[in-house]
């Protein structure tokens, strides 16, 4: 249910996709103290807009302030998921509403070639199955991969890419799913299962404090900021 | 930045008001904090609830925020500004990524090291220019002397009348700018070379580099291109094949017993003395190369001559990384120590034959180490040097063009031919020659190398930074023309994190090789008497006590002499002392307090799951069973997909069989 964290109320997040307007029943009363965002004119989407009008749209959904992405990269950003829409709906309120299938992001060139191309947009998906992105999710991509992320960020998120089976701990399946997807599958690469196991049991013996068997976001993070390696080699530019 | 909680699963209803009160005091905590709302990680549509939460729309902000709110994103602007700058403006991003995006970021290391020399370099001639080149044409125009050797590249043209307390002093600026240039960058490489230091994982552990931490950071997410991808998951799938190795390597040398230790340590010795005789012949191959051209400056064959121990340098590095590799090679080492001492010999052979190379120079210019009459009267050798500092500064242009010079000749007259015979012809022997690898420890030194001389020309050819930064530029393309069309990449992984820290090692040891000839020779060695600026003086550094009594007051006059005499030396290592004793028993202190709380963690997950073992086995057994979810802190966890098929946690053993818990096998039932 949600994707990406989103856990602040469900009802919240379905309200707000729907973009109905909200009576203050609805919502739980712990979690609303004020409205939500609202949708930035009260008459939808149907006024005509300026030419400059991605730029003001652009500034005031205040992208700059909620990813670490600069200008030009968000612009570059929307004309790239443009060209994955179809022709019809590349106007730019429509293009800010639409969703894009897996598919259609996967054939990306920046993420054709990684081996978590699914996971990544599995993790950034805010839809209920899981299964396109909008431009939003794009550029909360975009950002947690971008240069000036902060480590913390990027592990959080490489935490929920390696993460599987989704439970939230990285335990024997996911780890050893991981390292096929870094060997790949062809016969030369393939680590054998005893090399496998000595890999897991080593992995664990160093990263798993608790001992518990398994590898949860602290511990994950700890190891990570081991890494000078890490936030260098975890970026996606487009 | 703790995430201290974590969200019982939609699907069940009797934890929703536990849910909802986790959801309030998350709620309340991320409204409260201060960090940006960018670093949360959250879907956008939170985000942008949250901000909405700290600061309503309609609700008017005081002036105090909006102020504060400015300064935030200025301070972001300029932070943004100052890193694009540190980065060369963009130059070459195109050209990075592209490499990065096919070879990945080891190979890409070393190209953004060559931006960050050409950027030093520029830094040091800006430097210079403006503190030394500009005021001395400024105050007096130049005069072109007859011959090459008095433009402003060498050390002779510079002059200057004598110091007086209200002109600039040309002397002191061209004193100084190279030891402030050689102190930035030694600052500069030391705050990089901190940042890829590898860290210990485990306190009280032998240092060896996180297996763990090596596959979470192992994939290279910038690659695009099929044939990339698959050339890095064999480099990832060696890498790992070759730490296991290493690892029962390890267990192995452990089990060992004293006698086969010391046969080990014997062979271990054996090698290493090979090498290090080969070392020694190597350089003093080199000191006899320059002391013959120094001699024989008289022979019709001079020209030759001239450029013979640049040659007899470059062919010592040339054919020494290739003995060293074969010797090392049949003591049959694992392949990390080999990679290891080899490198490590390399860059011995480099840094001391560039050392024997200053030091012969000194010995033939300034007599160091043997009496000559020649030198007596003048402390230089007066009769072959009219201006000493000119020589040397010859001697380093020529080492410096020579090497370039040798770059371009490999690039296209060996690697580009070897390539295309290898594509014309096949064969077991072309198979087998196949295209160069691009190694990118030996272009490192390479490099290096020609950092270190512009480093010890510094003094006597103050534009000599300005050569290497062509050289560098040029180099730049001719490498990326080498490894785009002419290179296969190399079986063997070179890490990105690796090879900061071994980068700017070197350039730091050539750094310190540079200085000391350059400390020694401004502080006791007389300059020539008829050309440059320290004509009159014992030593160039005389100038400076010189103009401490013409430009300072007594009393500050003072303190200065106190400061930089031997008496005080002694409060300053008592001080220094002070820092590092506070420095270690705090970083000691802080190791104790990790292990206690290491300990402290296990225990108490070992009682948690106790507790919910009792709490099992008290509970009527629910339809589901499935396993409790982990409160670990830190994470929200996403919406569970039901009830794990796996893991029915009997009354008796905890925990799914497929995780296994070793430390909790051992509990007692209760």
């Amino acid at each position: 249910m949600g994707g990406s964290g989103s856990r602040l109320s469900k009802e919240l997040l379905a309200e707000y996709q729907v973009r109905e307007t909200r009576s203050p029943g609805s919502l739980r009363a712990a979690c609303a103290r004020e409205r939500m965002v609202p949708v930035p004119r009260p008459g939808g989407w149907a006024r005509p807009l300026a030419p400059g009008g991605l730029l003001t749209l652009l500034s005031r959904f205040a992208f700059q302030d909620l990813t670490f992405l600069t200008k030009q990269e968000i612009l570059l950003a929307h004309r790239r998921f443009c060209e994955l829409l179809p022709q019809e709906h590349r106007s730019v309120e429509e293009s800010l509403q639409a969703r894009v299938s897996l598919e259609q992001i996967l054939s990306l060139p920046e993420l054709k070639a990684n081996p978590f191309k699914e996971r990544i947009c599995k993790v950034f998906s805010t839809s209920p199955s899981r299964d396109s992105l909008s431009f939003e999710d794009f550029l909360d991509l975009l950002s947690v991969f971008s240069d000036t992320a902060t480590p913390d960020i990027k592990s959080h998120y490489a935490f929920r890419i390696f993460d599987f089976d989704d439970d939230g701990t990285l335990n024997r399946e996911d780890l050893s799913q991981l390292v096929n997807c870094l060997t790949g599958e062809s016969e030369d690469t393939r680590l054998s299962a005893s090399e496998m196991k000595q890999l897991i049991d080593n992995i664990l013996e160093e990263s798993d404090i608790d001992r518990d068997g398994t590898i949860n976001l602290s511990e994950f993070q700890h190891v990570i900021s081991r890494s000078p390696d890490f936030a260098s080699s975890f970026k996606i530019v487009l | 930045m703790q995430r201290q909680w974590s969200l019982q699963a939609p699907g069940e209803p009797e934890a929703e008001p536990g849910g909802e009160e986790l959801c309030e005091q998350e709620m309340e905590r991320l409204c409260l904090s201060q960090q940006p709302v960018r670093v949360l990680p959250y879907a956008m549509v939170d985000k942008r609830f949250i901000r909405q939460l700290r600061e309503p729309e309609g609700v008017k902000t005081s002036c105090w925020q909006q102020w504060r709110r400015r300064r935030q994103t200025v301070g972001r602007r300029l932070g943004e500004a100052a890193r694009r700058l540190t980065r060369g403006c963009g130059l070459w991003e195109g050209a990075l990524y592209e490499i990065g995006g096919l070879f990945g970021t080891g190979i890409q290391s070393y190209f953004t090291f060559l931006r960050f020399l050409l950027l030093l370099n520029l830094l040091i001639l800006l430097l210079t220019s403006g503190f030394v080149l500009l005021p001395l044409v400024w105050l007096r125009p130049p005069d072109p002397g007859p011959a090459f050797n008095n433009t402003y590249l060498f050390y002779g043209a510079y002059r200057a009348g004598p110091e007086s307390s209200s002109t600039y002093s040309i002397r002191l600026a061209y004193l100084l700018s190279p030891l402030a240039c050689l102190l930035l960058c030694f600052c500069g490489i030391l705050r990089r070379m901190v940042k890829g230091l590898p860290q210990k994982m485990f306190l009280g552990q032998d240092y060896r580099s996180p297996l763990s931490a090596k596959v979470f950071s192992s994939w290279d997410f910038c690659i695009r291109g099929q044939e990339a991808a698959t050339i890095k998951r064999h480099e990832i799938s060696n890498e790992f094949k070759m730490e296991l190795e290493e690892g029962c390597h390890l267990l192995l040398l452990q089990q060992q017993t004293r006698a086969q230790r010391a046969c080990h340590l014997l062979t271990y010795l054996r090698v290493n003395i090979l090498i290090g005789l080969l070392v020694v012949g190597a350089i003093s191959a080199i000191f006899w190369a320059t002391k013959y051209s120094q001699d024989n400056k008289e022979e019709s064959l001079f020209l030759l001559l001239q450029y013979l121990p640049p040659g007899v340098i470059a062919l010592v590095n040339f054919l020494g990384p290739l003995l060293f590799v074969f010797l090392v090679q049949l003591e049959n080492y694992p392949p990390n120590t080999e990679v290891n001492l080899t490198l490590i010999w390399c860059v011995v052979l480099k840094l001391a034959s560039l050392g024997m190379f200053s030091f012969s120079l000194g010995q033939t210019v300034l007599c160091i180490g043997r009496n000559k009459t020649s030198c007596e009267s003048y402390g230089y050798n007066a009769c072959d040097y009219q201006c000493w500092e000119n020589s040397v500064g010859e001697e380093l242009y020529k080492l410096s063009i020579f090497n370039f010079l040798l770059t371009v000749a490999f690039a296209f007259l060996v690697s580009l031919p070897r390539r295309m015979l290898v594509e014309r012809f096949s064969g077991r022997f072309w198979a087998w020659l196949d295209r160069e690898e691009f190694l990118v420890p030996k272009n490192v030194l390479d490099i290096v190398e020609g950092q270190t001389v512009t480093w010890m020309g510094l003094f006597y050819c103050p534009l000599l930074p300005l050569l290497n930064s062509v050289f560098i530029f040029l180099t730049f393309y001719i490498k990326k023309y080498t490894l785009l069309r002419n290179s296969r990449a190399s079986p063997r992984r070179f890490r990105a994190s690796s090879s900061i820290f071994f980068f700017q090692l070197v350039l730091l040891l050539g750094l310190l090789l540079a200085a000391v000839p350059l400390g020694y020779v401004v502080s006791s060695i007389r300059s020539s008497w008829d050309c440059g600026l320290f004509a009159n003086y014992l030593a160039p550094w005389q100038v400076v006590p010189e103009l401490v009594a013409l430009w300072l007051p007594p009393p500050s006059q003072r303190i200065l002499y106190y400061l930089g005499s031997h008496a005080f030396s002694f409060p300053l290592l008592i001080l220094l002392s002070l820092v590092l004793t506070v420095c270690i028993s705090q970083s000691q202190a802080s190791s104790r307090a990790i292990r206690r709380l290491r300990k402290q963690l296990v225990w108490q997950v070992q009682e948690k799951w106790h507790l919910v073992d009792d709490l099992s086995r008290l509970l009527p057994e629910p339809g589901s069973g499935s396993r409790p979810r982990s409160f670990c802190p830190g994470f929200p966890c996403p919406g569970s997909p039901g009830p794990r098929p796996r893991g029915n946690p009997s009354a008796s053993t905890l925990g799914a069989p497929d995780s296994p818990c070793p430390a909790l096998k051992g509990l007692p039932a209760t």
